[in-house]
């Protein structure tokens, strides 16, 4: 076998094999990587506002989760310290979030600016287009009524960040067949396997929507947070008053409060409807009259915010504890296990209640509208999951002659455990933590839904919480509020398993079929 | 390996010390806690030494500790007593940045070609990996130096972005001899390099060796269970058993006249290709005991062809003895079993029952002789101290009836050849028969 495959092109090593840098390789031969680069420079002009905002929401989230573990370690020492680095973690997001609203002007093709889809219906207002005239809207895109407006932004915004993604797996590809100095690695193997694991991109194809609806939330909603939820007696809606005929213009808390959804016929905005305010719901009200949809999408930014920094951190714990009690063994290990115990033997729920308790006037808890707080007490209660889940397969790599090789010449036991044993490690992680984020998703849920001062702080959007408000209404006119929120949970919960069910075929094709861990992974919700 | 080498190693011996240099080495598992058993003894109380430029062989069954061996010299296991200096320093002392300087002169190749590379690194890290670590010159001159080391195993340059997953095992073994090279060292432990790969791949891998050897002058301990690998390759040999050295000498003078009695039965089960070869086969009963419970004199007195007997028994025939001999070996493993608090208690209690089988032991092998009644009666008080749950006692009466020097005392290492050839046996000792004049008698009877 090794023979075959060490000859078979040899002639494509003798032209591109050089010892160059990357650079080199690309300026010798420049047509692949220009072709790629055109595509993802048009991609990054048409939304270059929304992605900066993007990256900035993501780096605003690691600045809070790595500051946040700080301030909980350094409180443990001196508060006054801990006041401190709140100090210069405020200044940080602070600064963060102006450079955000900035970005924010950048000019961005797909936004709500450029394909509008609020207005009012001034049936005098009359347009036409190729020659037919018609009754056109004041506001909306081209006239457009509000939902074919809503419609076309959002089809688009969709299509963008499916095509962006897979541009971003082209890129990867246009590397390893042009440019990449080895003409196969393991990696390749385990790429075209989950290529064609129809259950694992499913799973991908879920994770980016749900990703999409987080980062571009605002772009993707009939309204946004701030004027339909947070704010809304500090904005205003202009309608065509049924009874004067004329334009009015009412806040929208107050059209929010005649358009509420409560169970019966008469006082239901349900799914895909116009209310009195020529406002369209996608999804319907919430029983208060917030627009659903745009409630889901703020809900989605504080889900990815949370299980982002829950999973982040318990994922790295988990890692760096599972290569050092593995790789020293003995009484590392054995002081890794009684805590690790010892804090699976905390019950989560519980712990999660004392913890809201206890900061209801902490600083810490108006982070992120407490979902800081939250993303910590998941990261600190999960890791033991993970960590028991990697100290397996870390244990066996330990166990391997290349390590024992890698001492003979007097390797750093660090770089021996991040090359010898992190990379076997790594994937093991990834299939166990997309399949733990699905735990933390239903806990966080699970809180908001409980409500009284646990979960996310009201008003600020939280899946739960529309479960929760929609829980009376389910077998009524208004069934879409808790229906709707929970199965946009089911879908996700199901494509992380998904995805970890993919990335485990892929690794290990032998594994195939196997379902005890999902089971017991996805069991660990609150 | 060569003539030149051996030339060298001769000329070694006048004027200069040996480039490793073992004493009473012992390396122990197990040995920590209060609760832990009695320690596993891999190695115990090994003396050799290698001269420059010199391959010794390491022979012995799975289980001898050769690889131990082979693994503390280089410091991948902690010696827990003894001393190992190379080059006139004691190595087992050494830590932290002394000792990372001093792992470029000693490498190890390792056995299973499978495990011994990362799949996940590309041939040309695996075999920098080791010159990164030491920061050895520019990032440019060690991709140049990697490139001569796989030529210089008979790979080529181009393989330096292949990953592991795409050779066969015997290009695999010339990578993991690559990366052992990469640092210059002088001294090479070379774990079964072979035994995993086919018969004409492992004569490549043999020569390629040999070539490397007279090529940078370095020094092997070539580990093996295949005694005609190792007198292919060897210039001495030392042959273990269960953590001890039994004869440590030339390779051809050993292959043609073995002193020791372990030596003569493991070079008697060579397999010869000529049948017509009046050949004495020595075949050793039993297993080896187990290196948690070695035997308190020679290592080797419960397997032993030659072991010496008590006057009072010379003339019983070689047949009934060697049953007695099992008989005792049966006992001796029972001393091993820890009694429970329940056991004690049924002992005390006279109810104990858990060792009833010691009979059916005993008729199993005595069944179809006659034992002198003597014999018998020091045999049935035995039965009955087992069954009684006192194996020890039992032990002990037996070694006091039929036990001899080989049993009570570590023999010393005889110097049996002009050209200081050691073995580990009793027999040495001017006052018993020679090895070889025993093992005649014994087998003509």
């Amino acid at each position: 076998m090794a023979a075959n495959t060490t000859h078979a092109d040899d002639t494509r090593d003798t032209t591109r094999r050089s010892t160059d840098g990357l650079w080199t390789r690309i300026r010798t031969n420049p047509q692949p990587a220009l072709r790629w680069g055109v595509v993802a420079a048009v991609l990054v002009v048409l939304e270059l506002g929304a992605l900066t905002g993007g990256i900035l929401t993501l780096v605003d989230a690691l600045v809070m989760g790595v500051t946040g573990l700080i301030d909980v370690i350094v409180g443990l020492v001196s508060p006054a310290l801990a006041g401190r680095v709140v100090d210069v973690q405020l200044a940080l997001s602070t600064f963060i979030e102006g450079v955000r609203s900035t970005a924010q002007s950048l000019p961005t093709l797909l936004s709500r600016d450029v394909i509008p889809n609020q207005g009012y219906n001034d049936p005098s207002t009359v347009r036409s287009f190729l020659g037919l005239s018609y009754n056109a809207w004041t506001g909306p895109f081209l006239g457009l009524s509000p939902a074919a407006a809503w419609a076309i932004r959002m089809a688009l915004t969709l299509a963008y960040s499916l095509f962006t993604f897979y541009w971003l797996y082209r890129g990867w590809l246009t590397f390893r067949t042009h440019y990449r100095r080895a003409g196969w690695t393991p990696r390749d193997d385990m790429v075209n396997r989950l290529r064609n694991h129809s259950w694992g991109k499913f799973g991908i194809v879920v994770l980016v929507l749900f990703l999409t609806m987080s980062l571009f939330g605002t772009t993707l909603a009939p309204s946004t947070v701030q004027q339909n939820i947070t704010a809304s007696y500090g904005n205003e809606v202009q309608y065509v008053s049924d009874d004067t005929g004329a334009v009015e213009t009412i806040p929208v808390g107050e059209a929010n409060f005649n358009s509420k959804s409560k169970g019966n016929p008469a006082q239901n905005v349900g799914v895909m409807t116009y209310d009195d305010y020529g406002r369209f719901h996608p999804f319907g009200t919430l029983p208060n009259g917030r627009d659903l949809f745009t409630y889901m999408m703020g809900g989605a930014e504080t889900t990815l915010m949370v299980t982002g920094i829950a999973i982040g951190m318990a994922g790295f714990i988990a890692a760096l504890l599972a290569l050092v009690s593995s790789y020293y063994g003995g009484t590392v290990d054995l002081s890794v296990l009684t805590l690790a115990d010892g804090i699976v033997s905390i019950p989560q729920l519980l712990l999660l209640i004392m913890v809201s308790v206890v900061f209801q006037d902490h600083w810490l808890k108006s982070v992120f509208n407490g979902g800081l707080l939250l993303a910590l007490v998941f990261g600190l209660t999960t890791w033991p999951v993970l960590w028991r889940s990697l100290r397996g397969p870390a244990l066996q790599v330990a166990e391997e002659e290349w390590v024992d090789a890698a001492k003979s010449f007097g390797q750093q036991p660090t770089v021996t455990m991040r090359k010898h044993m992190l990379p076997y490690v790594l994937g093991y992680l990834l299939i166990y933590a997309s399949m733990t984020v699905g735990g933390i998703v239903i806990a966080m849920a699970s809180l908001s839904f409980l409500g009284n001062g646990l979960g996310i702080t009201p008003p600020t959007p939280a899946w739960g919480r529309a479960i929760s408000q929609g829980q009376p209404y389910v077998s009524s006119a208004s069934w879409h509020i808790a229906l709707i929120p929970g199965l946009i949970i089911v879908v996700l919960v199901t494509g992380a398993n998904a995805l970890g069910d993919g990335i485990r075929d892929a690794i290990d094709p032998e594994s195939e079929g196997g379902s005890e861990e999902e089971a017991a992974a996805t069991g660990g919700g609150a | 390996m060569s003539q030149q080498s051996i030339q060298s190693t001769a000329d070694a011996d006048q004027h200069s010390q040996p480039l490793v240099e073992v004493t009473d080495l012992k390396k122990h598992y197990g040995d920590g806690g209060r609760f832990s058993g009695p320690p596993v003894k891999a190695v115990d109380g090994v003396n050799f030494e290698i001269q420059e430029g010199e391959t010794l062989g390491l022979v012995g069954e799975s289980g001898s500790g050769k690889t131990t061996l082979g693994r503390t010299l280089i410091q991948l296991e902690t010696a827990t007593e003894g001393t190992v200096s190379f080059d006139g320093r004691d190595i087992t002392k050494l830590t932290g940045s002394d000792l990372k300087q001093w792992r470029k002169n000693a490498q190890i190749v390792f056995q299973d070609p499978d495990s011994s590379l990362n799949d996940r690194m590309t041939i040309g890290e695996i075999v920098r990996e080791p010159l990164d670590a030491h920061d050895w010159n520019s990032p440019a001159e060690r991709r140049d130096r990697v490139k001569e080391l796989l030529s210089s195993v008979g790979l080529q340059a181009d393989h330096y972005y292949r990953y592991p997953h795409q050779f066969s095992g015997g290009q695999r073994q010339r990578i993991g001899i690559a990366r052992a090279l990469a640092l210059e060292p002088e001294f090479m432990v070379l774990d079964e390099p072979v035994s995993a790969l086919d018969a004409s791949v492992q004569a490549k891998i043999l020569n390629l060796l040999e070539d490397l050897q007279d090529e940078f002058g370095l020094t092997y301990l070539f580990i093996a269970h295949d005694l005609s690998v190792v007198r292919h390759i060897c210039d001495r040999v030392a042959v273990m058993y269960l953590g001890k050295i039994m004869e440590i000498g030339e390779t051809e003078e050993l292959y043609a006249d073995a002193k020791n009695p372990y030596t003569r039965s493991l070079l008697s089960a060579i397999p010869r290709p000529d049948p017509t070869i009046d050949r004495n086969r020595i075949t050793l009963p039993g297993a080896p005991p187990s290196p948690r419970n070695p035997p308190a004199g020679c290592q080797f007195s419960t397997r032993c062809p030659a072991k010496i007997r008590p006057e009072a028994y010379a003339d019983i025939d070689d047949d009934t003895w060697s049953r007695i001999e099992q008989f005792r070996e049966v006992v001796r493993e029972r001393t091993r079993d820890q009694m429970g608090v329940r056991d004690r208690v049924k002992r005390r209690l006279g109810t104990f029952s858990k060792y009833d089988d010691i009979e059916e032991a005993a008729d199993d092998l005595f069944a179809d002789v006659d034992l002198p009644a003597g014999i018998t009666d020091t045999v049935d008080t035995a039965i009955e101290a087992v069954k009684d749950g006192r194996p020890t006692e039992a032990h002990d009466a037996l070694t006091r009836e039929f036990g001899g020097v080989c049993d009570t005392e570590r023999p010393d290492m005889h110097q049996v050849s002009d050209a200081g050839r050691l073995s580990y046996c009793h027999r040495h000792d001017s006052e018993y028969d020679s090895v070889a004049d025993t093992l005649a008698d014994r087998s003509h009877e």
